[in-house]
């Protein structure tokens, strides 16, 4: 069993992948791209990142990786990781595990960085068959998604709905005098605004108000 | 990176057999394969998430086919992803 490290959060497919884990030999990872972290969050770092999860399990390090740790130690300056040996180690390690990997905000990461970051994604996908990749990101990026990945993606578009839900449940959840309304009127409200045409929720004008604007 | 290592560098036997198990190398080790920490996001998302937003998309057929399905029937794809407008939620589903 490998786990994700924070894996007692609150989320949804992580949530699920995790509960499976703890009761069969699965490994969890995610990785959350941010536009504002871009020139950490390099190729090199993202995948490294994947690896260091994978391997942080209760089994210790698989030895294919603390060679490859004990040979750049050996060089001369530099961290000595590039793609293509990460993509090594991974192979080596998790072609046979069931292995889950999350991919939050494709679209946070810059251009030249996701043609990388597809491309290893790809490959990871190819060596290792029981290997599952989810992704989030926004539209403009789905035909990149599925060019690189050969058409072998399905697609799920995520409506605007949820978002409205989401900022209603907070807005009653944190109402500082609840007393002053009945459960019949809060059923309702959860049961009609979300049905109302969601452009009355994400004009622009309105954004800026929305906390739930920007996930 | 490497000024982290350089300095232990004479530290470490390499003539015993790759035996890292002290808590302290798989530290280096670790830290050598990335020094991002993405958990500490997924932390903070779980934090402001309402509990059973996007719990319809673990019931969507194309959740189940590709949480489900064996890798070997080729109808299956190995990668699910969710595109929506900036907004929308997405990753709060993560």
């Amino acid at each position: 069993m490998v786990l994700l490290i924070g894996c007692d959060n609150s989320s949804l497919v992580i949530d699920k992948l995790c509960d499976e884990a703890r009761e069969g030999d699965i490994a969890v990872m995610c990785f959350y791209f941010d536009f504002a972290a871009r020139n950490e969050q390099s190729p090199v770092n993202m995948l490294g990142s994947l690896l260091r999860q994978f391997v942080s399990g209760p089994g210790g390090i698989p030895e294919v990786v603390v060679q490859d740790f004990q040979k750049q130690r050996k060089g001369i300056g530099g961290r000595g990781l590039q793609v293509s040996g990460i993509l090594k180690m991974f192979q080596a390690i998790a072609a046979t595990k069931r292995t889950f990997i999350c991919v939050d905000a494709l679209d946070e990461c810059v251009p030249e960085h996701r043609v990388v970051v597809l491309e290893s994604l790809r490959q990871i996908l190819q060596g290792s068959p029981n290997t599952r990749l989810f992704m989030t990101g926004r539209p403009q990026v789905r035909s990149e998604v599925e060019k690189t990945l050969d058409g072998a993606v399905a697609f799920r578009s995520i409506q605007t709905e949820d978002g409205v839900v989401r900022y209603l449940c907070d807005k009653l959840k944190n109402d500082t005098t609840p007393e002053a309304m009945s459960s019949a009127l809060k059923a309702e409200i959860m049961k009609t605004i979300p049905e109302m045409n969601s452009e009355t929720y994400v004009e622009p004008s309105a954004k800026d108000k929305l906390p739930w604007v920007g996930g | 990176m490497s000024q982290l290592f350089s300095h232990n560098y004479n530290s470490i036997n390499i003539a015993n057999s790759f035996n890292f198990s002290a808590l302290d190398d798989e530290a280096k080790i670790l830290a050598w394969l990335s020094p991002l920490e993405p958990w500490i996001r997924h932390r903070d998302i779980g934090a402001e998430r309402v509990d059973g937003i996007g719990a319809w998309l673990l019931e969507t057929r194309e959740f189940r086919r590709w949480h489900d399905a064996p890798r070997e029937d080729e109808s299956n794809h190995a990668t699910l992803f969710c595109d929506g407008n900036p907004g929308v939620g997405k990753s709060y589903i993560m």
